[in-house]
């Protein structure tokens, strides 16, 4: 029996709603097409009637997660074309802010899959340690979600050294959590049934659909733009590329707590060594005419913005490419030959949440026999498959 | 990565490569060798990934790039084809990971891409007018919504 799925929709954790029609057989996965634009914003043709100045608080909306990284690759842009120096101090606290998204971006991430598999103890423990940095993040932008932090030129907030010591206390208590969370992850058997060997995608086929980020690194490529073209105070940074063997969402899980833990590292080496100096420096209105593209790691992979100026306070041309659309095509490929009951697992693997996978369609082929799923169906027929299976 | 290295390894002439910075490599081509200099490029050290693939408007032209990532630097590899019937080969045979970005371009400028299996709406509506390409300058927001009869 063959059957097709449509999946979604509704799925706002892939930063649009997104549909997935699945083709299955029996049980399994033997297809899949992805669908998007549910919310195509049309953000690159807005941005052709505004200015560069507005353009920092558009681009800081493009995705509610990793909304520092876009300010910031879209900045650097500006600065390229420009011809402008940021200060060392502006670069220190951009990769300061950068990196602490990206630990919250990873507890949210851990969070949302122990979720999709029924693990809500985990979710909660996750959840409730990135309230930590959220706070931290809070303290120094006043803002607990798109900081408002960037700019072009540099940055609009100072870290203290008030600050300092209470983001180091948070980074202590935030290291420990993670070694506790590699503890449960590499040892539970509940997580270690619904996530190895499920959701593979093999270093070649990675290479091949060109895949970014934690997906890449969890299929062995050490693929990271810190590290292949440093930007920010990256270059002064010494850390390492995090990357696993397994190829599944096992790895792409411990990718990003091994990440959690490299990020505080790059924090406090980062406070340590920060250099006195301005923040800012002041920039025109009118941006000179040429092209820059400029590349920035966000918590998902990597980030692209190309932009094209034509002399005037406006911008011909601003491309984003974010890493979710990199990553798509590796998630369809990840998808083939999975069963149904891991569909949820896997697709929360490139991306934290599948939660609000509000309907899904069952079409029996045979008998055009139709039934709507909705989100909390298939979660709960995915755990109680697995547990029939292996009786937790 | 060397300016050198790269008309090298691509054979082409240098006034061909712009070097913008450091990292920053520009390559106009042509159409035909479009596939041929993908491959070239793709047999290099330290190359990684394609990123993306970005569409513009220049003049009666629409210009794609195509942003090739290495370990130490992004080249662009720069074509031009004509705005009325916009026409490319496809490089999904080459780099399957090309096929979504063919088709977002597909999208928003109306170029086809011979050789793509399936250039289906991937952004736009299932029922999107034929020949409203929403990127391109004169389709500003006013003519789009006429075009659509007001409905948004």
């Amino acid at each position: 029996m063959s059957c097709e799925i449509p999946f979604g929709p509704q799925h706002p954790a892939l930063e649009e709603p997104i549909n997935f029609m699945f083709k299955i057989e029996e049980e399994r996965v033997i297809d899949v097409k992805p669908r998007l634009g549910y919310v195509h914003r049309g953000i690159e043709k807005i941005a052709e009637s505004r200015n560069y100045q507005q353009l920092v608080y558009l681009s800081e909306r493009i995705c509610g997660i990793c909304s520092f990284a876009h300010t910031l690759c879209y900045s650097q842009a500006v600065e390229e074309l420009l011809g402008l120096e940021v200060p060392e101090r502006a670069k220190f606290i951009r990769t300061i802010l950068a990196e602490m998204e990206r630990i919250q971006n990873h507890y949210l991430w851990l969070g949302l899959t122990a979720k999709e598999m029924g693990f809500e103890t985990l979710f909660m423990y996750a959840w409730r340690d990135r309230e930590t940095i959220i706070e931290m993040l809070d303290m120094i932008s006043g803002k607990r979600v798109n900081y408002g932090v960037n700019t072009i030129g540099g940055v609009r907030r100072d870290i203290a050294e008030s600050m300092i010591e209470r983001i180091e206390r948070s980074l202590e208590h935030l290291e420990k959590r993670a070694e506790y969370y590699t503890k449960v992850c590499t040892k539970d058997p509940s997580i270690l049934k619904r996530t190895v060997g499920v959701g593979i995608l093999r270093p070649r086929e990675a290479r091949a659909l060109c895949a970014v980020g934690p997906t890449a690194r969890a299929s062995g490529i050490a693929r990271d733009v810190r590290a292949d073209e440093p930007y920010a105070a990256y270059g002064e940074i010494p850390f390492k590329v995090v990357t696993y063997r397994g190829c599944d969402v096992a790895s792409r899980m411990y990718v990003r707590i091994d990440e959690i833990k490299e990020s505080i590292r790059i924090i406090r080496y980062a406070l340590k060594n920060m250099p006195e100096g301005p923040i800012r420096v002041k920039v025109p209105t009118r941006v000179p005419e040429g092209e820059a593209i400029s590349r920035v790691e966000a918590p998902r992979g990597e980030n692209l913005h190309f932009l094209k100026s034509n002399g005037t306070d406006k911008p011909e041309r601003w491309k984003i490419r974010a890493p979710t659309l990199a990553n798509l095509p590796s998630l369809c490929r990840m998808l083939i030959g999975v069963n149904l009951a891991d569909v949820p697992v896997v697709i929360a693997g490139i991306d934290p949440c599948i939660a609000c996978a509000e309907r899904v369609a069952l079409i029996d082929v045979k008998t055009k026999k139709r039934e709507i799923w909705d989100g909390k169906d298939l979660w709960r027929y995915a755990n109680e498959w697995y547990r029939r299976k292996y009786g937790f | 990565m060397r300016r050198s290295e790269l008309r090298r390894q691509l054979r082409i002439r240098a006034r061909n490569i712009i070097v913008k910075r450091e990292r920053r490599f520009t390559v106009n081509i042509e159409v035909k060798s479009l596939k041929k200099i993908v491959r070239r490029l793709m047999r290099m050290n330290n190359y990684t990934h394609l990123s993306t693939i970005t569409a513009l408007e220049a003049g009666s032209e629409i210009e794609v790039i195509y942003h090739f990532a290495f370990t130490d630097a992004l080249v662009s590899i720069k074509v031009r084809t004509s705005k009325d019937e916009p026409l490319l080969p496809s490089i999904v045979d080459l780099i399957p990971g090309a096929a979504l970005y063919e088709r977002e371009v597909h999208d928003l400028f109306g170029v086809k891409f011979e050789g793509n299996p399936d250039l289906s709406p991937l952004l736009l509506p299932d029922d999107w007018p034929e020949g409203v390409y929403p990127l391109r300058k004169w389709w500003s927001a006013e003519r789009i919504l006429a075009k659509l009869g007001g409905r948004r």
